[in-house]
């Protein structure tokens, strides 16, 4: 069956481009490979958050001053506004509820207890607005027994650091105590799918509300809602206390659900979602891509008018290096990337890695090159575009989002 | 003379000696050894077994210098059988005591020597005919018995000899020599480096310390001194006005992700760079390169893309295989050589260990050198460098290290191959790293048995004994004792758990984050020099975490910060 859109890659932001046209009757297959950066990301998108070493309050003026060659320029700063509300109504949609601006940068708090800019976050996140105006003065930090992917000393000093009271609170229920017995259960994930029933989750909300009487807001480690966020709800209703999550050490609770949650919203709306299946090269006529062929479906490619990679950086296997060159590994893609391998990295593991920035390079619709030549149909979205920095500018999320709706938007209005 | 399997005293005796009190300053020692690597430690333990009363000082911590940074081959000595004879029988000789001293921390892989299409056979001969002279068993075998016995080997080699090479742990090596020579009384400080001597008319009398943990100085006098200090023993040398040439002899070498093989594999032909490939634990290393360097650089141990280019080309010669497994780091050592030429008094023992008394040499009483060897004779230089100072001081105890087990090696103690036992992963790779020590890692608890490294199976209880009872100040020192961030993840996950439970040990969670940071950027010095494939993979994941979800780069600043080792 031949496509409107066949997109490579099911993480993010191939996702939000497969939604976003699948919504207005395109039909679209998604092959996606394997695991998603989500399982990295602790329930916040980031639009910009910094540029040089500087923190971004107000996203949205601080695109003007961007490269050229970042993939908010090519957009325009005018259009990231527009599709930046796009985005979080996206978000709302598949029932991922979030909170935040793009003009206004908020604080999330990370696992270790350090505020970082962010453009969203989970609504059942801490998430701090003003750090002069702290949403709560007292809090008590739940920590679970024996799990040790929360760095409780780091977080509870980082709190502190803050301006809030902290109270640290150990606990354990029958059901956390017998995960124990298994060295390799006291994951995010693992407590997540067995913390699930309504007895499970009275049980923790009896050692909240018997430990943490004298706080004004409870923080868990983000344990708790796999598919939904009713297990939350659940719980903050058998609570005597508002209560707030605060992201783990991968794998992310809140990322999986995500994820899971924009795969559902794209089935839901008539999408193929083709999962453990990787694209493996394409058919080039002309200035254009014909079609995918894919590891599984080797003898049958998958043939669309217009085709999104959204493979991701080196982390997802969209972009390659070998001992010699990086490179795009499905259809040998121009890169913008150095030659020389002894620039690709420096010493100083924190310093910025210029392979941070690396991707394929687009002109100014994001559209691929091969051989210097422009791919019409073929655009490229997320973190496998060059010019961007997700570690160090806090743009990842916002770049695989943004991209996505701005070329969705370009392949709907090219018909 | 075998010691039992027998732990209450030397769990007193070992609490103890730990607090670095005034008492261990202000004591005076029959000898003070400078040099926490093999050889410092095996002195340290042939002094304190014969009687003496020792303290051994070490500026970063122990087994950071060419003790950590070699092969993790325990030698046959069929490498040296051509070129020097006299180095090949001191290893086969110190192979088979190791074998009983400290056999956990010996895996008995045995050893291939192949001739490729490239090299000559007629070399096999000669090496052959010396390792017999030199004492070393060495079976000629057939290719395709080679190959069925090594499959990774080179398909197209054309010859084989089978010795006994076997892979050697050098960090539980050194720590366990540091152990026994506690457990004989001997005081033991890392982290305190030697600033200068007390000297007295034309005798040393002592050290000057400077105390790295609080910047504090202090002098400790000792009858006798002996320099331990490896490469660093000519800056040693001359601070007690003494002048010792060394030729800094700097090799790089690989680790590969994975355990390729299963035997050593050298190449059978005259020394040469990269060919030698070792199985360690759970990866194997190919190594070295060999280059003089100036001794002002002996503290750069960052390794260059042509020695990887070098050591890459060698490589797959060895095992073709190594082609497509992933290189999770690269690092480099120095070796101390010292040129005999270069000793007036001629007092080298053999072309490898070099042991000078600088009273007959250099008119300075109560100093000596012990250096040049290998890691493989640490003992044996131990032996020496005790008897020297036991000549000086009049003791004539016989030197036992070789035949008295190191703690961990005990008759009797649990092994990790042993099936009729049932342990957990973690327990059983404690075992594999601890030895008989292994029974001290508490486990009677969920919670201490929850494993903390999943590639290496290190739980809570084994990051516990090891930050109470093996100096572990910091994460990097926790890695040398117990293998935390060694595996294939190189640290994404386990170092911040263990960074974590460190500063709730320490009570001290914002160092927590400083040493985490310093332990993902020693990790990442050996990972850039070979950034591509996979490894480059992990280094954006792990930059994904810990700076993209975590945040660590806005809280820790690591610039101009001196190496942490």
């Amino acid at each position: 069956m031949r496509m409107d859109t066949v997109i490579v890659g099911g993480g993010l932001s191939g996702l939000t481009c497969g939604i976003a046209l699948a919504k207005r009757g395109q039909r679209v297959t998604i092959v996606a490979g394997g695991q998603s950066t989500l399982m990295f990301n602790g329930g916040s998108m980031e639009l910009l958050g910094n540029i040089d070493g500087q923190d971004v309050n107000h996203p949205l003026e601080a695109i003007a001053a961007l490269p050229k060659n970042h993939p908010y320029s090519k957009i325009g700063a005018q259009r990231i506004a527009d599709i930046a509300v796009e985005a979080k109504q996206l978000l709302d949609d598949a029932s991922i509820s979030m909170d935040g601006t793009a003009d206004t940068n908020h604080w999330r708090v990370t696992p270790m207890g350090i505020a970082k800019r962010a453009w969203l976050t989970l609504s059942e996140n801490l998430r701090i607005d003003d750090m002069g105006k702290l949403p709560a003065k007292r809090v008590a930090l739940m920590c679970i027994r024996g799990y040790f992917d929360q760095p409780n000393g780091m977080l509870a000093q980082g709190l502190r650091d803050m301006g809030f009271d902290v109270q640290t609170i150990e606990f354990s229920t029958d059901d956390i105590t017998a995960l124990r017995h298994s060295p390799s259960e006291m994951r995010a994930t693992s407590l997540a799918k067995h913390l699930v029933s309504n007895n499970a989750l009275q049980r923790v909300a009896d050692q909240i509300n018997a430990l943490a009487s004298e706080a004004d807001i409870v923080l868990l480690p983000s344990v708790i809602g796999q598919t939904d966020d009713n297990d939350f709800n659940t719980l903050q209703r058998m609570c005597n206390k508002p209560l707030r999550l605060v992201a783990t050490l991968p794998p992310s609770v809140a990322g999986m659900r995500m994820q899971t949650l924009l795969r559902h919203y794209f089935k839901m709306l008539g999408g193929n979602y083709l999962t453990g299946d990787n694209a493996i090269g394409g058919k080039f006529e002309g200035d254009k891509l014909i079609s995918v062929s894919t590891a599984k479906l080797n003898d049958m490619p998958l043939r669309a008018n217009n085709f999104v990679l959204a493979s991701g950086s080196f982390v997802s296997r969209g972009l390659a290096a070998n001992y010699e060159r990086v490179f795009e590994p499905v259809f040998d893609l121009d890169v913008e990337a150095d030659a020389d391998r002894d620039k690709w990295t420096t010493f100083g593991v924190l310093e910025p890695q210029a392979y941070f920035r690396y991707g394929v390079a687009t002109d100014d619709s994001l559209r691929c090159l091969k051989q210097g030549r422009t791919i019409t149909n073929l655009h490229a979205i997320g973190s496998i575009l060059s010019g961007h920095d997700a570690i160090k500018m806090g743009d990842g999320t916002g770049v695989s989002m943004l991209t996505a709706l701005a070329v969705a938007r370009d392949i709907l209005s090219s018909k | 003379m075998q010691r039992k399997w027998e732990y209450s005293s030397f769990y007193a005796t070992f609490k103890t000696v730990l607090m670095v009190t005034t008492d261990v300053y202000n004591k005076e020692y029959d000898v003070i050894i400078i040099g926490g690597g093999a050889t410092g430690a095996g002195t340290a333990r042939d002094c304190a077994l014969r009687g003496l009363s020792v303290l051994l000082v070490e500026r970063n911590d122990y087994s950071t210098g060419a003790t950590g940074r070699n092969h993790g081959l325990m030698h046959s000595g069929a490498r040296y059988a051509v070129t020097d004879g006299e180095s090949a029988s001191e290893c086969i000789s110190e192979n088979m005591i190791l074998r009983r001293i400290a056999r956990h921390c010996v895996e008995e892989t045995d050893g291939l020597f192949i001739t490729l299409p490239e090299d000559s056979l007629e070399y096999q001969q000669t090496f052959v005919d010396a390792c017999q002279r030199a004492g070393i068993r060495a079976d000629v075998i057939d290719p395709e018995e080679a190959r069925r016995i090594e499959p990774a080997v080179n398909p197209d080699l054309i010859g084989a000899v089978r010795v006994p090479d076997a892979s050697i742990d050098p960090f539980r090596l050194t720590v366990a020599n540091l152990l026994d020579a506690q457990l004989h009384g001997a005081n033991t400080l890392n982290y305190h480096e030697v600033e200068g001597f007390i000297i007295n008319q034309g005798r040393v009398e002592g050290v000057k310390l400077l105390n790295k943990h609080d910047s504090s100085h202090v002098e400790v006098r000792g009858r006798v001194v002996v320099n331990a200090a490896g490469i660093w023993g000519q800056r040693i040398a001359q601070q007690a006005g003494v002048n010792i040439s060394m030729f800094p002899a700097r090799g790089a070498l690989l680790i590969f992700g994975h355990r390729v093989n299963k035997m050593v594999i050298n190449r059978c032909r005259k020394p040469a760079n990269a060919d030698i490939l070792v199985p360690d634990d759970t990866v194997c290393v190919i190594g070295t390169t060999s280059d003089r360097i100036p001794i002002e650089t002996v503290d750069d141990m960052r390794v260059t893309r042509e020695e990887v280019d070098v050591l890459l080309r060698e490589g797959v010669k060895i095992a073709p295989s190594l082609a497509t497994t992933r290189i999770i780091r690269a690092y480099a050592g120095v070796r101390p050589l010292v040129a005999s030429d270069d000793d007036p008094s001629g007092r080298s023992i053999s072309r490898g260990i070099v042991c000078l008394d600088h009273a007959t040499r250099d008119g300075l009483e109560g100093l000596i050198t012990i250096t040049g060897g290998k890691m493989m004779t640490y003992r044996l230089m131990g032996e020496i460098a005790t008897n020297a100072v036991c000549a000086k001081l009049g003791n004539t105890a016989p030197c036992v290290t070789a035949v008295q087990p190191l703690p961990g090696s005990e008759e009797g103690a649990p092994s990790q191959s042993d099936t009729t036992k049932r342990y957990t992963f973690g327990q059983r790779a404690a075992i594999g790293r601890h030895g008989s020590l292994a029974a001290r890692i508490e486990k009677d608890n969920d919670i201490d048995n929850a494993l903390v490294c999943e590639c290496e199976g290190v739980t809570v209880g084994e990051i516990k004994y090891a930050v109470h009872q093996l100096h572990v100040h910091n994460l990097v020192n926790l890695r040398r004792r117990t293998r935390v961030g060694m595996g294939t993840c190189q640290g994404k996950l386990c170092s911040c758990r263990a960074a974590s439970l460190m500063g709730e040990l320490n009570h001290n969670p914002k160092s927590a984050q400083e040493d985490l940071a310093v332990f993902l950027d020693e990790r990442w010095k050996g990972m850039r020099p070979v950034a591509w494939g996979d490894t480059l993979r992990e280094a954006q994941l792990t930059a994904t975490i810990y700076e993209g979800l975590c945040g660590l780069d806005k809280a820790v600043n690591l610039q101009g910060k001196e190496d942490v080792q």
